[in-house]
């Protein structure tokens, strides 16, 4: 059994490394712009359910949208990017954000999930905070959203 | 349909606070209605900037834009919030009326953390119905009066029981409005 074990440590050690340097993205779109995220800030996708809209003073944050029942505030990412929402029903993004649960509207299509090496991913600081960097997946160089400080220290559009 | 017809959503602790809801522009403010001296028509409230209700003057002041909120203008369906406490009285226009409504105190949200503008002040929080969110106004921006922390635990309502010293302000409502706030609100119960 001991010799089992360490026969599979080996295994286990090299699958953990290969999963080491690999990113779990997930590839969604705002107004056609195509945007990617690490996974762990994503706490689901549901049906957009329609807003509630707040008087805010905070940028791109004007809005509530029912969740089950409660609600969560609205991060406004297409008017961060300037881009008018597709048609079609769009969906709802929920983001494990530092201040709690944020909603962000999305476009219909249903993101994708895609294993990125860490050779294709790239960290740098931008005049964008809300920017981490970009990535290469299925082939598209993608721009790396940081979803749990999004609009933390960013109000000015992209 | 009597003064005291309001819907109700207290469950189970007992400590629930009484909002005057209203409609300004497509959103629903909840005002807590300790405070709501009355409810009048436009034609009722006067056009020198005042309103004079059971001898007191409120003056008018303009607060869908101080909330930032495009607001519809006159309709047969705008009315005149007379809102005072005893330090400070203001009026003010919403576009609609929808009625009072008691709601738990765990039922109240505060404003998420994302937001962190102004809103901050001139809103308490909120609570989620069945067929709209409100936005809780603090009733200490909306008198212009200095704020204070955990607001809302001035307005709770403890059983049935007034405290001492308790001010019922619904017994001060104009009878015709109230009892509109009161049908619109029973008419909105699930």
């Amino acid at each position: 059994m001991l010799r089992t074990q360490l026969r599979r440590q080996p295994h286990k050690d090299s699958k953990g490394a290969t999963e080491a340097r690999m990113q779990h993205m997930a590839v969604f779109s705002v107004g056609g712009q195509r945007l990617a995220a690490r996974t762990e800030e994503i706490g689901g996708v549901m049906p957009w359910m329609g807003l509630t809209a707040v008087p805010s003073d905070t940028p791109f944050v004007r809005a509530l949208v029912r969740q089950e029942k409660g609600c969560l505030p609205v991060f406004d990412l297409a008017a961060k990017f300037n881009r008018p929402l597709q048609d079609g029903e769009p969906l709802c993004l929920v983001v494990k954000h530092v201040d709690g649960p944020l909603a962000i509207c999305i476009d219909s299509q249903v993101p994708s999930l895609h294993m990125v090496a860490r050779s294709a991913v790239q960290y740098r600081v931008g005049n964008d905070p809300d920017i981490a960097g970009t990535c290469i997946a299925g082939e598209e160089e993608l721009p790396i959203i940081n979803l749990t400080t999004l609009g933390v220290s960013s109000n000015r559009p992209a | 349909m009597g003064l005291r017809g309001h819907k109700t959503a207290v469950v189970s602790s007992g400590l629930a606070v009484r909002f005057l809801v209203a409609l300004m522009g497509p959103t629903y403010v909840a005002f807590p209605s300790h405070w709501v001296r009355g409810i009048v028509t436009p034609t009722e409230g006067g056009q020198d900037g005042h309103v004079t209700w059971a001898n007191a003057s409120y003056e008018r002041i303009d607060l869908a834009r101080r909330l930032k909120i495009q607001a519809e203008g006159i309709t047969a369906e705008t009315r005149i919030v007379l809102y005072a406490n005893e330090q400070r009285s203001r009026s003010f226009a919403v576009d609609k009326v929808v009625g009072l409504i008691d709601v738990e105190r765990a039922l109240i949200q505060p404003l998420p953390a994302q937001f962190r503008g102004g809103e901050r002040e001139r809103l308490l929080g909120l609570f989620v119905e069945s067929s709209y969110i409100a936005l809780i106004a603090n009733p200490f921006w909306v008198l212009e009066l200095p704020s204070r922390t955990n607001v809302l635990d001035v307005f709770v309502l403890r059983g049935s029981e007034p405290r001492p010293g308790e001010f019922d302000s619904r017994l001060c409502l104009p009878s015709g409005a109230l009892e509109e706030a009161s049908a619109m609100s029973a008419g909105s119960a699930k």
